[in-house]
């Protein structure tokens, strides 16, 4: 392969912002400079879909309608654990207005016995919620009466709930084998092939960062402190604002599915597979989306149903999970209690860190505490063992930062107390720890804008209402799909259009595409066309990991390079010059040598031979390569988040007042958007930190707090200011040196809002959500 | 979240409602702001063969003074009432309630006369209610009587209404001109009903109370005047330590509730605390 040397933009403006020479590609573009040197990249562009938002002209799936279409509703059932001995539908398949039911034969998105030798005719019953069968009908009030008519008997069985019940040695066993799951939720548990014992599954003890390291005891002896605590965290639900679903037209040559998705080329290949169909026939769109935090990668149960409900019935059929099902079957982030011991020498050097974990993600695999542990701060000694445990309950998913979460809310805490136990101040105790420049940085950028310098003793505000500060921090691998294409397209008449099945899960991906090419062409955002979430498209990244800036950034300005470089061709003898002299500026090709020889772009469209041309890129290898296989980056997305709060003691109420974040992710192409996602996973954050907890009833099973009457999510009256700083952090890695921010947004809040909680109140509480009654009981009031 | 199937039947006065009840007999429901009968309906918790709506009866929905009361029709919104200036000179913990609850979107539809028909034990009005000494006047076809709120409201979900009875008014006496009052609440933080909500109403002469009145909603499954509390400050002068000690003996006499959000012994704790703040509120 051809390559060429350039010089690409490196380190922290403000910092140690130098230059780096990579040897790339002959192929890719010049390097871009940083971002005060762009037009558009790096800039507040509008959304290029806000009007349509907000006018209400932008069509979610569940807005779809199509001519004939019938409704999707799924039987679910009552009993966390049971065998169904026979299935009655033949009343529900009579009742008026149904066109088409279905049973189950088998069920996706949970943990499956790895020799599948034992399963009888229907799936045995392994949560309340699990889907049975469903019924395709005119509306959904028929679906629903015909549900009311399938006749199931069950035989019940004993179930357990609790994480720390189903760990005993009389719980009721979910699963009487070994257990795979390919989708499973990622949380740090959930290797492949490891041993169940009871419903322990684990320890996982390794991820891409490597297995354990150096020698515990020895670790634990140089330790001039040792910190030995217990962390626990709640199931949160997904709470996206649109459900999850799909709408499928089934036509005899091509089946159109329009999907809830963060993933449209997964969805296409599940679908594919199910019904044996060629990719080329199954076509996935997802056009607008409201919210997805993980689950929404698969076709899901839901998928699978409206599949056979319109292969049977000849109708496009719409399936959406109402709000109650959302929360008790579409995924989760598992709960978690973290033991974590951590040795540290006098200057706060660390020694040694001991991280066990057991979570559950119910009848599914992915519980866990991440890998922050392991590859945040310096520690010569580390072993960690992640252990899933299952329960007779709704399926855990990928949720946002997945494991992470629940691995800084104990770490982060850990290392304050631990801070206090050594006499440092906690950015004093990281600064020594920590060896990324980058996190540095944003402690002491985020510490001038927070004020942290008066931070005061534990519980030393005077009155009923005390006010504390607390900060954390985090880390997210900058993670890479290879498998990520994007076409920029040009017409005679002046229209520029990029093309790529990449979708926009409402993070402005849009908005991003449309500034890289514009910023590559000479053009305006707003003159760029993005077409994306089709399948029909060339395949994009999912949007999970935040990995679609990083991942399809880089092919949409490689094709737009390439494309301008055609149009290069074609207009340079009539601007009597060399191809290789022009240059693009403000909708202009001009010659670099005579700005007087010089065309307007759309005039210079007018000059191609075709009505169109076309250039497509795929995402290269990074430059200089990556830190594991061809997903892993070098480098890392740090973030730090600080959370001013004031405590009732009298109540036990938290208010948070204020939160400063400092982030990074490479070069940021667009500041609004990424103060949204950076708002959006603060908000998230909050409601983890402080309320949101599915209760299940260890008596029926069943999640009682299936809705949002008694699920608190936070609401305005719940957000407070949200100060943030975005630190541009270049590493020469790609034509963009983009990354995504949604994960890290979210990491770090319920660990800076749990160690202010402390500051406050000089008494520790070690399980989220910290509610008021917490709060009281930890000073003894209750 | 669809419910059962029922009649729809729509009432255009008073007389018109109290004969539909009568006609469509124990199985009917009456229907007004709809926000606590509707969503029991989606969740099958009730259903009712024929709903009877009542939101366009007019002559239901009125705050007036009458004689030595301030009296209030049934269909009256919560955003009405706190948006009302009479009450909110006269009894201004009755206008601090209505604005407590729910949000902007409740408060326009829903009616005092549906929640306290529906007599939800988390619910705000009961409290201001009681300690107002309010009387609730309930109409049917055979005539009209007055109930006290303290013997309306007896249970769970469970009030004095009878099958074929219709709330129409609410009637507080106005009180001495040395009366303060408040509502105060801690709210539960995911559907902002009442954890505690406390109600005081105190009148004042030469420096003593005179006359106290407490009522809490949301710590007991029935709303309960708190008769301890009132006789611990009354002829007593505002101090602090008098506070506090009559305080101390919120819902002492009543079963606390508890659920996943708040313990009884939590409940409790704050039915004190939620006392003291109500007092000194009134006594500041």
């Amino acid at each position: 392969m051809d390559t060429k040397k350039i010089k690409l933009p490196h380190g922290i403006p403000g910092h140690n912002l130098g230059q780096i020479e990579r040897e790339v590609p002959a192929d890719e573009p010049p390097a871009w400079p940083v971002n005060d040197e762009l037009k558009h990249v790096g800039k507040r562009v509008k959304r290029t879909d806000a009007e349509a938002k907000v006018t209400g002209a932008a069509k979610f799936t569940s807005d779809i309608q199509l001519p004939g279409m019938l409704y999707g509703r799924m039987l679910r059932s009552d009993y966390p654990h049971a065998k169904i001995r026979s299935i009655d539908m033949s009343a529900a398949e009579k009742h008026p207005g149904v066109y088409a039911v279905h049973i189950f034969k088998n069920v996706v998105g949970m943990a499956q016995p790895a020799d599948d030798d034992a399963a009888g005719e229907y799936p045995d019953i392994k949560f309340a919620g699990q889907p049975i069968a469903g019924v395709a009908a005119l509306t959904t009030e028929i679906a629903e009466e015909a549900l009311d008519l399938i006749k199931v008997d069950y035989e019940y069985l004993p179930f357990v709930v609790d994480l720390e019940e189903a760990q005993k040695p009389e719980a009721p066993l979910v699963f009487t084998t070994n257990v795979e799951q390919d989708d499973a939720g990622g949380g740090g548990g959930g290797d492949t092939g490891l041993k169940t014992v009871g419903n322990v599954r684990g320890p996982s003890t390794s991820s891409f960062y490597g297995g354990p390291r150096g020698d515990l005891e020895k670790g634990f002896e140089e330790a001039d402190t040792i910190l030995e605590q217990t962390y626990r965290t709640q199931v949160q639900t997904h709470c996206s604002l649109e459900t999850h679903g799909v709408v499928v037209d089934w036509k005899p040559d091509n089946v159109t599915i329009y999907a809830s998705t963060q993933n449209t080329k997964n969805v296409r290949d599940e679908f594919a597979e199910v019904f044996d169909l060629p990719k080329s026939q199954v076509r996935v769109i997802q056009e607008y989306m409201g919210g997805g935090f993980g689950a929404k990668h698969s076709l899901g149960n839901f998928g699978v149903m409206a599949g056979y409900l319109a292969k049977k019935s000849g109708r496009p059929i719409k399936l959406m999970l109402d709000r109650r099902e959302e929360h008790i079957s579409s995924g989760n982030r598992p709960n978690s209690i973290h033991y974590l011991k951590i040795g540290a020498r006098k200057d706060g050097k660390l020694t040694a860190i001991q991280q066990r974990s057991y979570g559950t993600a119910g009848v599914g695999l992915g519980a866990g505490v991440g890998r922050i542990a392991q590859i945040m701060y310096e520690s010569p000694n580390f072993s960690t063992e992640q252990y899933d445990v299952f329960t007779h309950a709704g399926p855990g998913a990928a949720w946002r930062a997945p494991g992470n979460v629940q691995g800084c809310y104990g770490l982060e805490q850990a290392m304050d107390e631990l801070a206090e136990k050594l006499n440092l101040d906690p950015i004093a105790l990281r600064d020594v720890t920590d060896t990324s420049e980058i996190r540095k940085v944003e402690r002491h950028r985020g510490a001038e804008t927070f004020k942290w310098s008066r931070r005061k003793l534990p519980a030393s505000d005077p009155g009923l209402i005390k006010k504390g500060l607390g900060m954390a921090q985090s880390h997210w691998p900058r993670i890479v799909h290879i498998d990520s294409t994007a076409e920029v397209r040009a017409f005679r008449d002046g229209a520029v259009e990029i093309r790529s099945a990449v979708q926009d899960i409402g993070t402005g991906t849009k908005t991003v595409l449309s500034q890289v090419v514009a910023e590559e062409l000479g053009l305006k955002p707003e003159d760029i066309t993005v077409r994306i979430g089709d399948t029909l498209f060339p395949d994009g990244p999912p949007s999970g990991g935040s990995i679609v800036t990083g991942s399809i950034t880089p092919p949409a300005r490689n094709a737009a390079y390439k494309l301008k470089l055609q149009l290069f061709d074609q207009v340079a003898s009539k601007l009597e010059t060399d191809a290789s002299k022009l240059a693009v500026d403000d909708g202009q090709i001009m010659s670099t040598e005579d700005p007087s020889k010089k065309i307007a772009f759309k005039e210079a469209l007018k000059e191609m031979r075709t009505g169109q041309i076309s250039a497509t890129a795929s995402r290269s290898d990074d430059y200089g390569g990556f830190m594991v296989g061809n997903a892993i980056a070098y480098g890392g997305l740090g973030s730090v988040q600080f959370a001013e709060v004031s405590v009732d003691t009298e109540t036990g109420f938290v208010k948070v007042e204020k939160i400063v974040a400092v982030h990074s992710c490479g070069r940021p192409i667009n500041i609004t958007q990424i103060e949204n996602q950076i708002n959006g996973g603060v908000i998230q954050g909050l409601g983890y930190a402080l309320y949101e907890d599915r209760v299940m009833d260890n008596e029926t099973g069943h999640q009682m707090n299936s809705n949002f009457d008694q699920y608190k999510m936070p609401l305005s009256l719940e957000i407070p200011d949200i100060e943030i700083l975005i630190v541009e952090d270049y590493s020469g890695r790609s034509s963009t040196d983009a990354y995504g921010i949604g994960e890290p947004a979210n990491i770090a809040t319920a660990a800076a809002v749990a160690n202010a909680v402390y500051n406050a109140i000089g008494t520790r509480i070690f399980e989220i959500p910290i509610t008021p009654e917490k709060v009281l009981r930890a000073l003894n009031k209750v | 979240m669809i419910p059962s199937e029922f009649e729809y039947c729509r009432a255009g006065s008073v007389e018109e409602a109290l004969d539909l009840l009568a006609q469509k007999g124990p199985d009917a429901k009456i229907l007004a702001g709809g926000h606590s009968l509707l969503p029991a309906m989606k969740l099958r918790l009730n259903s009712p063969g024929a709903v009877i709506d009542i939101s366009g009866i007019g002559e239901l929905s009125y705050i007036k003074e009458e004689g030595s009361h301030l009296v209030i029709g049934a269909c009256t919104t919560h955003g009405d009432i706190a948006k009302s200036t009479l009450l909110s000179e006269k009894i201004p913990m009755i206008v601090e309630a209505a604005a407590e609850i729910g949000d902007v979107q409740v408060r326009n539809k829903g009616t005092i006369g549906g929640s306290l028909a529906h007599a939800d034990p988390a619910a705000d009005w009961p409290a201001s209610l009681l300690a107002g000494e309010a009387e609730i006047v309930l109409a049917s076809s055979s005539g009209e009587r007055t109930v006290a709120a303290v013997d309306f409201f007896q249970g769970l979900f469970t009030t004095d209404l009878g099958e074929n009875e219709l709330i129409t008014e609410i009637r507080l006496p106005i009180p001495d001109a040395y009366t303060k009052s408040t509502y105060v609440k801690f709210e539960q933080p995911a559907s902002r009903f009442a954890i505690v909500g406390c109600a005081a109403s105190i009148t004042r002469s030469n420096g003593s109370c005179d006359k106290v009145r407490v009522a809490f909603t949301g710590v007991s499954s029935t709303p309960f005047r708190d008769q301890a509390v009132e006789q611990a400050l009354e002829g007593q002068a505002p101090s602090d330590d008098n506070i506090e000690a009559a305080a101390e003996k919120a819902a002492m006499s009543v079963e606390v509730m508890g659920d996943h959000f708040a313990s009884q012994e939590y409940r409790k704790h704050l039915a004190k605390v939620y006392a003291r703040r109500a007092l000194q509120a009134v006594l500041s």
